[in-house]
């Protein structure tokens, strides 16, 4: 490894690497310096020349991506000089940008927009009827859109079918005016991470065909939580929003930064998971068809399990919180009952990759390992108090603790679904995290350790 | 605590004395205020006993108001464009500035290539607006306007309060064109 020196940044002494990249300096010391093409996880490309700082012995402004620490540097950030520079280059950004923030679904996010407010405040001098024309609203398949005259040509987008995907579906073609980022000719964007070019995307040129038009941005509440589609435990953000008078939905899934699990990114499969989260949600206790009161089905449910005192199994759902897998076992062992969470119906090999995807899609499995909880299926019981597992079984009597309708006899217990309650998972490399609650229904559904504190009087 | 410390940091510099009024004889003996109050109301009582045809009531709703301005705030319209499509593109801007959050709007895709955007549907509810303009004010299209210089709004259930998109695409404007100028 190469040795730490000193530099200076605006009057201040910083301790960095030596031949490490400037930008990443600002970025760690939250140095404000507006960027576009720079992004982290993609390296520096040096085009959009919105970086610029100065540093002392260099006669032009440089590119903060695009140069490397070298000891005794003396670097500006701030001043008239570098602002003006700024200026001007966003006022070269913005010649042919349409300017339809009304109708863009990035406004509220939009680097543009943000640097705009910060270093532009200048009048176009292009009127909008002379600005060269781009196909707007075209469908690049994966449910991205692209709107070519918002481009900022960046290349984040093509840099990440390079770089990340190895796909290389997205090109820019054309030269000056008439540059613009496009598929290669009858080719559409198709891969399991496509949808991550539209966070990448610092404008409104790539947009989400599943989010469009759905919310503005604004109202959209941020809560940190953890994917469920697979063992991996990728962090996302839930954005959410209860609009006056209705009820509290989640709009969108977006990957959130984490070195250790899942980088910047998340994959399309995860992030559109939020639908099926909210679809055909179990929210009344039902018995053998018929909708009954939670007080009705508690009370029968005493009653089965007063009734089958011997051989009852509980059957525990891999993608449960520890802690309310923790609550079922310590309920399970007053039962005396054995427990299980048969592990086959996890298992998906074709939907792994060596990415983010892992063939194993329960979000808390290694909890269930650490827990030495049995992973066969049952044998035949009397009773059995299925906490959501995915599988149906066979017995004389079944409680079932549901967050979605399943065609299943017996009763039928609605459970709050993870958005809607708080807890901890472990993914498959040992990292265990926690989920907020994001989600307050307006009629709120009875979590897991709510329904055992029930029962247990 | 707090209060405290705070109190004990304003020094004399930092306070304003303003000079109180009342406080000679004759404004604390009141009759001559209530007298100054009292001939104008009865100045006003004469002059009107005098002439009692100039009064300035009026007898409605048989006589409809001629005095609405056209930048007094009335019931809300949604402009068109020229070709008598819905001006809006459901920017939310509205409803983002909206204090009572009565605006309602859900978005989708335009279809006739004039616009990407435009509203599926679009509610105000006029029992909790509170006529303060700022809608028309964000508004970047023109699209919604006060102007119709329709004041009152009657109705047999609260339901009838709610415009709704085809409702507030049918009111017309009072005094300016109907179309919108940001967009055509």
């Amino acid at each position: 490894m190469s040795e730490m020196i000193d530099i200076i940044v605006d009057s201040q002494s910083y301790k960095v690497q030596n031949g490490s990249l400037l930008i990443d300096l600002l970025i760690k010391e939250k140095i404000k310096v507006p960027y576009f093409c720079y992004h982290e996880s993609l390296g520096a490309d040096g085009n959009c020349r919105m970086c610029m700082v100065e540093i002392e012995g260099q006669k032009r402004p440089q590119i903060a991506c695009d140069t490397f620490i070298k000891p005794g540097m003396i670097i500006r950030s701030k001043g008239e000089n570098i602002e003006k520079v700024r200026t001007d280059i966003l006022e070269l950004e913005l010649i042919n940008h349409p300017v339809d923030c009304p109708i863009c679904d990035q406004a509220g996010e939009c680097s543009l927009q943000e640097f705009y407010m910060e270093y532009g405040l200048h009048d176009s001098k292009i009127s909008i009827s002379e600005k060269v024309k781009h196909s707007k609203h075209l469908d690049l398949g994966s449910n991205v859109m692209l709107d070519q005259e918002r481009c900022v040509l960046c290349a984040r987008c093509t840099r990440f079918t390079d770089k990340i995907t190895y796909t290389h579906e997205l090109g820019i073609i054309g030269r000056g005016d008439e540059a613009k980022v496009t598929t290669m000719p009858g080719r559409k964007l198709d891969n399991p991470y496509a949808m991550n070019v539209v966070d990448l995307c610092p404008v409104g040129a790539l947009t989400s065909k599943d989010f469009r038009f759905a919310q503005r941005v604004w109202f959209l509440q941020t809560v940190d939580s953890i994917c469920h589609g697979c063992a991996k435990g990728c962090n996302i953000y839930i954005d959410h929003n209860k609009i006056k008078y209705q009820d509290d939905v989640i709009y969108r899934f977006r990957p959130r930064r984490n070195d250790n699990v899942n980088g910047f990114f998340i994959c399309d499969a995860g992030r559109l998971s939020y639908k099926q989260l909210q679809e055909n949600r179990l929210e009344s206790a039902i018995l053998n068809g018929e909708k009954i009161t939670q007080m009705q089905a508690i009370a029968k449910a005493k009653e089965l399990l007063a009734k089958h005192k011997e051989n009852i199994t509980v059957v525990i759902d891999a993608n449960l919180y520890t802690e309310e897998i923790e609550a079922i076992l310590a309920f399970a062992k007053e039962l005396n009952a054995k427990v299980c969470s048969p592990k086959e119906v996890y298992r998906d090999e074709s939907f792994k990759d060596d990415m983010l995807r892992s063939s194993n899609r329960a979000a808390n499995y290694k909890t269930i390992e650490r827990l030495n909880i049995d992973t066969k299926e049952p044998d035949s019981s009397s009773l059995i108090l299925n906490f959501n597992h995915p599988q149906d079984f066979e017995a004389t009597s079944v409680i079932n603790f549901l967050t979605h309708n399943r065609l299943s006899l017996g009763l039928s217990l609605p459970i709050a679904a993870y958005s809607e309650n708080e807890g901890t998972l472990t993914n498959e490399d040992g990292f265990t995290q926690k989920c907020e609650k994001a989600i307050f229904k307006n009629v709120p559904i009875p979590t897991i350790i709510e329904h055992l504190i029930r029962l247990r009087r | 605590m707090s209060q405290h410390t705070r109190e004990g940091s304003i020094t004399s510099d930092h306070i304003k004395v303003t000079k109180r009024h009342g406080n000679s004889f004759r404004d604390k003996l009141y009759l001559p205020a209530i007298y100054d109050g009292v001939k104008v109301t009865f100045k006003h009582l004469f002059k009107n006993l005098n002439n009692i045809n100039d009064i300035e009531t009026l007898r409605y709703p048989e006589e409809q108001p001629t005095d609405i301005t056209q930048r007094w705030r009335g019931l809300h319209r949604l402009t068109h464009r020229a070709d008598n499509s819905i001006a809006c593109v459901a920017c939310f801007m509205c409803s983002t500035a909206c204090p009572s959050n009565c605006i309602f709007i859900e978005a989708t895709q335009r279809q006739d290539g004039k616009d990407e955007k435009m509203p599926a549907s679009f509610f105000i509810d006029t029992l909790e607006c509170i006529f303060c303009g700022y809608c028309v004010e964000a508004c970047p299209c023109d699209a919604i306007r006060m102007d119709t210089g329709i004041f009152s709004l009657t109705g047999n259930k609260r339901e009838d309060f709610v415009m709704n998109k085809e409702q507030l695409l049918s009111h017309k404007g009072a005094f300016a064109e109907e179309i919108s100028c940001a967009r055509n």
